[in-house]
C-alpha cells in the first residue's frame, strides 16, 4: 500500500487555506470569464447564422449578396434599387416557389425601420431553428394603418397596443418629413427574436402605398391633395426584396439560376445561409480577437499557481527532508509538488465552470426576454469538459517547474535540513 | 538479525568543492546494539548520516545497512531500502505540519509496502500499532489527532520516535534528538527512546555532542577517532 500522495497534497493545500484560496479564486474567475465570452460567443454566432431560417432565396435587384443581405434582412444600409411589382408576381407563380413574402423598406420611426410586407410575414419568417414569429400581445395587421412591432421597438420607446405613431418618410433617426395625417395604430408587438425584426416596424404593402399617394415626385403632397384611397386599388409598382420558400430544398438551385439570369430586370437571388456565412467572416474577425483575449486571462489567472507553490518552498524544505527521511523518493516529492498544482488548477476550474453555469441561468432568462439570445443552452457540456481537462493538464505543468526545484532541492538537502 | 545493522568500509566522502569530510575506514553496528556516535557539530556526523541512511550516495567505499548495501547508482534501491528498514529522528521539526501525530508516525508505512508488510504480517493493524507506540511514549486521547504544530517540542520529539519505531525498522538514527529538550524531558526521552529500540529489537545510531549522555548506550564511539579525514585536517 503506497500513501495516496493525493491525499498528502490535499491536505497540504489545505494547510496553507489563505494563499491557495486566493490562487483558486484567481483561476475561478478567469475561467468564469472564459466560459462567460465563449457561451456568448456561440450564442452570438448561433443566433447570427440564424437571423433568417427556413427561407431559401433572397430576391432583390441586381447587387452584391452581402449587400442584398444586410438591406433586406439586417435592415441596415440602402437597396440600390427596386424591383417590380410584376417581376414579383411572376416570381411568387413560378413553378417551385411555395411561398412567398415581399418586402418593402424605405421609411422609419424614429429611426426604426418600417417594413412594408404582408400577412405571409408572419406566417413564413422564421429564424433559430425554425422559430416562427410570436405575437407578444394583440394580433398582425388586417388593414391599412395598422402596425406591428418588433420587441425592441416597443420596448425601448415605450409603446403599448392601441398607441398611435407617425411613421417618417426616408430612413434617418430625425426625418421632417413625416407622413402626417397617417396615425398607425399599434395592433400588435412581437415576442423578442434576438434578430433585427425586434427593430423593425411592420405595416401592410397597402399602408407604404397609402402613405406614398401623392409622394409621387418624392416631396411631400401639398396639404389636402392627398386622396381618399380605396385601399383595393393600393397596389405597389414596386417593392425592395422577396423571400422566397421553395417546395423542395432540390429546386432551390435551379430558381435561383432561373432568377439571376431572368431577362425582364436585372434581379439577384442568394441563399440567406450562404450569404451570412459570407458576413460573418467580415465581421466575424473581432470574435477571435475576444476568444483570444479571454484565453489569455485564463494563462494570467494560471500563473498564480507558479507563485502560490515558489513561494512556499523555502519553508517546506524542512517538510520535504522529513518526507524524505520517511522513505520517499525524489520522484514522490517531484509528484507531491505537481498533484498540488493540478488540484488547484481542477479546483478552480470546476468552481468557475459551476459559477459561469449558475450565473448563465440566473441571467438566462432576462437575456432570452430582452435579446432574444439563447445563453447556456443545455449547460456545461463538451466546451467545459475540454476546459476542465485543458486547465488542470496546465496546471500540473506549470507545477513540474517548483516540483523540480522542490525536488532538486531535496537532493541537494539530504538529511541536513537547514533552519 | 545476525547481520550488523551498519557496516561501513573505506568510506571516504567530500561534497562537491569541500574538501574530504569523512574518510572511514571501518565502523560497525551490531544487530540490536545502541550506539551513541559523540561529535562537535561541523565535524560531519550529519553527512555521516545522510551516508548510512542513503539519501546521499557514497561514491567511494561501501556503506550497507542490515547487510543491504547503499548502492550509489542505484538512488530507488537506497530510498526503499530506507523506507523499510530505517527510523529517523531529526534535532526539531520532526513533523509533516498538515498532518496529524498520528499520520506522521503512519507515514512511513505509506512510503513502504514493506514494511507495513511487516506489520499486517504479524496480525498488527497500522493504525493500532501507531496508537500503541505513541501511548507508549505517552501520547494519548485527543492529542493525536491534533495538529502536529500544537505539540510541544517534547511531544513533537516523541511522536518523531514512534515513527521512527512503526513497522519494526532494523535500525534508528537519532540526530541530536534532545538537543531541544530541558533536562528532564531529555532523560525521559532518551530513556523511552532507548528502551523502545531495544524493546523491538531495532539497533540504535545516537548522535549527540553532549557526552553526558552516554551511560545509557551499550557502546560509545568518537566521530573524530575514527574519521582520518578530521584528523587530517
Amino acid at each position: 500500500m503506497r500513501w495516496p500522495l493525493l491525499t498528502l497534497a490535499l491536505k497540504s493545500l489545505a494547510n496553507r487555506g489563505v494563499s491557495v484560496g486566493l490562487t483558486v479564486l484567481s483561476i475561478v474567475l478567469s475561467v468564469s470569464l472564459f466560459l462567460g465570452v465563449e457561451n456568448i460567443r456561440s450564442s452570438v454566432r448561433e443566433s447570427f447564422n440564424s437571423t433568417i431560417s427556413d427561407t431559401d432565396l433572397i430576391v432583390g435587384a441586381r447587387g452584391g449578396s452581402i449587400n442584398l443581405l444586410l438591406y433586406s434582412v439586417f435592415r441596415l444600409g440602402d437597396p440600390t434599387a427596386n424591383i417590380g411589382w410584376d417581376s414579383y408576381q411572376l416570381i411568387a407563380s413560378a413553378p417551385g416557389v411555395a411561398w412567398t413574402v415581399p418586402i418593402s423598406l424605405g421609411d422609419s420611426h424614429r429611426g426604426y425601420r418600417v417594413v412594408g410586407t404582408n400577412t405571409a410575414y408572419f406566417d413564413h419568417y422564421r429564424y433559430g431553428r425554425s422559430r416562427p414569429l410570436e405575437m407578444a400581445e394583440g394580433r398582425e395587421f388586417e388593414r391599412v394603418h395598422e402596425t406591428v412591432l418588433g420587441a425592441e421597438v416597443a420596448r425601448r420607446l415605450d409603446y403599448g397596443l392601441g398607441g398611435h405613431i407617425l411613421l417618417s418618410h426616408g430612413i434617418g433617426d430625425v426625418s421632417f418629413a413625416e407622413h402626417s395625417g397617417h396615425d398607425f395604430e399599434i395592433v400588435g408587438i412581437l415576442e423578442p427574436t434576438g434578430t433585427p425584426v425586434d427593430r423593425s416596424v411592420h405595416v401592410s404593402l397597402e399602408s407604404i402605398e397609402a402613405i406614398h399617394v401623392g409622394w409621387e415626385s418624392g416631396a411631400p403632397p401639398p396639404a389636402g391633395a392627398q386622396a381618399a384611397a380605396d385601399p383595393e386599388a393600393l397596389v405597389p409598382d414596386s417593392i425592395t426584396a422577396v423571400l422566397v420558400g421553395a417546395d423542395s430544398p432540390i429546386r432551390v438551385l435551379g430558381l435561383q439560376r432561373q432568377i439571376n439570369t431572368y431577362r425582364g430586370e436585372a434581379l439577384s437571388a442568394v441563399m440567406p445561409g450562404v450569404a451570412l456565412s459570407r458576413l460573418w467572416q467580415v465581421i466575424g474577425a473581432g470574435e477571435t480577437a475576444f476568444k483570444a483575449i479571454s484565453l489569455l486571462v485564463v494563462v494570467v489567472g494560471m500563473t498564480g499557481i507558479l507563485t502560490a507553490l515558489s513561494s512556499g518552498l523555502n519553508e517546506r524544505r524542512r517538510e520535504m527532508a522529513v518526507l524524505r527521511a520517511t522513505g520517499a523518493r525524489p520522484a514522490d516529492i517531484f509528484a507531491l509538488l505537481v498533484l498540488e498544482a493540478a488540484s488547484i488548477a481542477a479546483a478552480g476550474a470546476l468552481i468557475g465552470i459551476a459559477v459561469t453555469w449558475i450565473a448563465l441561468s440566473l441571467v438566462a432568462r432576462g437575456v432570452a426576454a430582452r435579446y432574444g439570445l439563447d445563453l447556456g443552452g443545455t449547460g456545461p457540456g463538451l466546451t467545459e469538459l475540454v476546459v476542465f481537462i485543458a486547465v488542470t493538464l496546465a496546471g500540473a505543468a506549470l507545477g513540474a517547474w517548483p516540483a523540480w526545484r522542490a525536488q532538486r532541492n531535496a537532493l541537494a538537502d539530504g538529511l541536513s535540513i537547514r533552519l | 538479525m545476525s547481520m550488523p545493522a551498519i557496516a561501513i568500509s573505506g568510506l571516504r566522502f567530500a561534497w562537491p568543492g569541500a574538501p574530504v569530510l569523512l574518510d572511514i575506514k571501518s565502523f560497525k553496528v551490531g544487530a540490536g546494539e545502541a550506539v551513541f556516535l559523540a561529535g562537535a557539530s561541523g565535524s560531519g556526523k550529519s553527512t555521516l548520516l545522510g551516508l548510512i541512511a542513503g539519501i546521499t550516495p557514497c561514491d567511494t567505499g561501501t556503506v550497507s545497512v542490515l547487510g543491504e548495501r547503499m548502492e550509489p547508482r542505484r538512488p530507488a534501491r537506497r530510498d526503499a531500502l530506507r523506507a523499510a528498514n530505517l527510523g529517523i529522528v531529526f534535532q526539531l521539526f520532526n513533523l509533516v505540519p498538515y498532518l496529524s501525530p498520528l499520520e506522521n508516525v503512519l507515514l512511513p508505512l505509506f512510503f513502504s509496502p514493506e514494511r507495513a508488510g511487516r506489520l499486517t504480517g504479524a496480525g498488527q493493524a497500522p493504525e493500532d500499532e501507531a496508537r500503541r507506540l505513541l501511548g507508549v511514549l505517552g501520547l494519548t486521547g485527543d492529542m493525536l489527532e491534533r495538529r502536529a504544530t500544537a505539540l510541544s517540542v517534547g511531544q513533537q520529539q516523541r511522536v518523531a520516535a514512534a515513527r521512527a519505531l512503526i513497522g519494526h525498522p532494523g535500525l534508528v538514527i537519532a540526530d541530536e534528538p534532545t538537543s531541544a529538550l530541558d533536562h528532564d524531558a531529555r532523560d525521559a526521552f532518551l530513556a523511552l527512546l532507548t528502551e523502545e529500540c531495544r524493546a523491538s529489537g531495532a539497533a540504535l545510531l545516537f548522535v549527540s555532542h553532549d557526552r553526558t549522555l552516554a551511560g545509557r548506550f551499550d557502546r560509545q564511539v568518537d566521530l573524530v577517532a575514527i574519521n582520518r579525514a578530521g584528523v587530517a585536517a
